[in-house]
């Protein structure tokens, strides 16, 4: 009985290891945060206390400046990416439609790279591109789409929604197939119209769906690197610079490892606000 | 579902329906254009790909695949991406197998919490493990090599791995332990029995979608690897980076990177929901 009591540990032995391994990188990066550690200096990191935090948080601006972009990005992109996601997902269900088909050939942005279906909507969104031309058919005006600071942050939410509103419509899809048929027909004996037959009946049994897309969708944009690094470096001037953008110039470019540090322990207290959530989704065996 | 009405509405439905169908092949075209695009893109010779307002009809030229297939810019990344991938699958294979079965099919103390730290790892902002490694994998010789890449990656894969895996061992009825015990097994009886018959298929799409996200990722060895083993995200990303745009061989790149994928992910789709949920929603 003592074997197969401690079984299990023994056979997570090798995952719980990786986790004691990936502790010692976070750990040490969260101390650094509170070092002045810079690796232009070279020199050993001596404790500082706050001070990074005031540097980035209060004196220069940066840090508050890079949180209102990931909360702006993270608001944006999940706001338009559910709604979106839920009006597709309707649409597939409606009777008569080839549900396979059309999701088969929906979900394909979703599974190539972010970076390289960045790399296309950059060539499409060039002043000359052929985003500009097509508006041209309709007499619209050309945009600088990445170029200017008014349009460059919506610009990379577009890309956002391109690659990962299918995520949205398949969790919702998956969701709306386990609601039986029977509730329906419920509903529109009692008369219910289609708008009300939704809102009454389809958003409140897909709640548990909705927190796993807001969940899932919220962290990944809370810390999009891949997009926004791709499309704009941040640019122009700072107009989508993220925590977690932000947290690579001045880490990896210019090597301040000790203010870099800060972004990115904000960035996880965010993230992690978000996943526990989830966690206690799962708890309440919701989803 | 909310399909007939009264036959009173059925003039209104039918139109609700076009309207419908409409709204869908909108939101297709959407999906599809930029794909649609950057393949003509990777078909045009350099003048067509300059040309404005943009070309739609041109003369096809297979010439920009022919220059990447010989690029070492290209093929280099390429082949890294192979190995960096594969490696990284087999030690999550390795380490996620084991710990999946003990989550799906063992009770113990701890269980959810070591799971959702098993999960958390795919929540945090890759570069606060990232940026600690780059100053440690530099004084320990992995920054740029695959090793320290196939060790990186396992923050990706395995979370998936676990989850997706355990899902799909929670599937098996509980009954067959049982069984396997009257019979006189051990629980590695059933825990051959149940990976290599019962759960294989679950398995084998786990291990595809972890694939999928490990090709496609792109910070680990954007800032973990240099020339020598750095991937094809990143390896394509340089040909976007200089000024000579080279759109045409850029797309041609794009086109070979992602075809593979998306024939792969075809036979994958019925558990993509899973993959995508790490596990959390069972599609």
């Amino acid at each position: 009985m003592n074997t197969s009591r401690r079984l299990p540990y023994l056979l997570m032995l090798p995952g719980i290891a990786l986790l004691l391994a990936v502790l010692y990188p976070f750990l040490s990066g969260v101390y650094w945060s509170f070092t002045n550690f810079d690796l232009t200096l070279g020199q050993n990191p001596a404790f500082s206390g706050l001070t990074n935090y005031l540097q980035a948080f209060a004196l220069s601006g940066e840090g508050l400046h890079a949180i209102l972009v990931t909360f702006a990005y993270a608001a944006l992109a999940v706001a338009v990416q559910t709604l979106l996601g839920f009006g597709v997902a309707l649409l597939l269900m409606r009777e008569g439609l080839h549900i396979r088909f059309f999701r088969a050939l929906i979900v394909l942005p979703l599974l190539m790279p972010p970076v390289i279906a960045t790399m296309m909507w950059r060539v499409m969104m060039t002043p000359d591109g052929v985003l500009n031309y097509m508006l041209s058919w309709v007499y619209l005006p050309a945009f600088d789409w990445l170029g200017s600071t008014s349009t460059a942050l919506f610009s990379v939410v577009l890309i956002d929604t391109w690659i990962y509103t299918p995520f949205v419509i398949l969790i919702l899809l998956a969701g709306m197939q386990s609601i039986p048929t029977e509730v329906h027909e419920a509903a529109r004996v009692d008369g219910a119209s289609y708008l009300r037959e939704i809102w009454n009946l389809v958003v409140p049994l897909l709640r548990p769906f909705f927190i796993i897309v807001i969940v899932f969708r919220g962290i990944d944009s809370l810390k999009m690197f891949d997009i926004i690094y791709t499309a704009t470096r941040g640019g122009p001037i700072n107009a989508t610079m993220n925590l977690h953008v932000q947290s690579y110039f001045t880490g990896i470019r210019s090597l301040n490892i000790g203010y870099s540090m800060t972004f990115l322990v904000v960035l996880w207290v965010l993230c992690y606000a978000l996943a526990f959530v989830l966690l206690r989704v799962r708890r309440g065996r919701l989803a | 579902m909310f399909g007939k009405g009264s036959s009173k509405a059925s003039r209104a439905r039918r139109r609700n329906d076009v309207l419908a169908f409409v709204a869908l092949l909108a939101y297709t075209a959407f999906a599809l254009f930029p794909l649609f695009w950057i393949f003509l893109l990777s078909l045009k010779t350099q003048r067509d790909v300059i040309a404005t307002p943009p070309k739609f009809f041109f003369t096809p030229t297979f010439q920009n695949y022919a220059e990447v297939l010989s690029r070492p810019d290209f093929l280099t990344p390429f082949k890294n991406s192979v190995i960096v991938t594969s490696g990284s699958l087999l030690l999550s294979a390795l380490i996620a197998l084991p710990a999946a079965y003990a989550l799906a099919r063992m009770e113990f103390r701890g269980k959810e919490d070591l799971a959702f730290s098993f999960l958390s790892l795919r929540f945090a902002p890759e570069l606060i493990i990232l940026l600690p490694l780059f100053v440690i994998y530099q004084s320990f010789g992995l920054y740029d090599t695959y090793i320290g890449l196939i060790l990186v990656y396992q923050l990706i894969t395995f979370p998936l791995m676990v989850w997706m895996m355990r899902s799909f061992l929670e599937d098996v009825p509980k009954e067959l332990e049982e069984a396997v015990q009257i019979d006189g097994g051990s629980w590695f009886t059933s825990f051959r029995m149940i990976i290599t018959r019962i759960a294989l298929p679950g398995l084998a799409a786990s291990c595809v979608l972890s694939f999928i996200y490990a090709w496609n990722h792109f910070v680990f060895a954007l800032v973990l690897a240099s020339q020598r083993t750095q991937v094809i995200t990143g390896g394509l990303l340089q040909f976007i980076s200089f000024e000579q745009i080279q759109w045409g061989a850029m797309a041609a790149g794009v086109m070979l990177a992602i075809i593979p994928e998306f024939i792969i992910a075809v036979f994958a789709l019925r558990y993509m929901i899973r993959g995508l949920t790490a596990g959390t929603v069972k599609g």
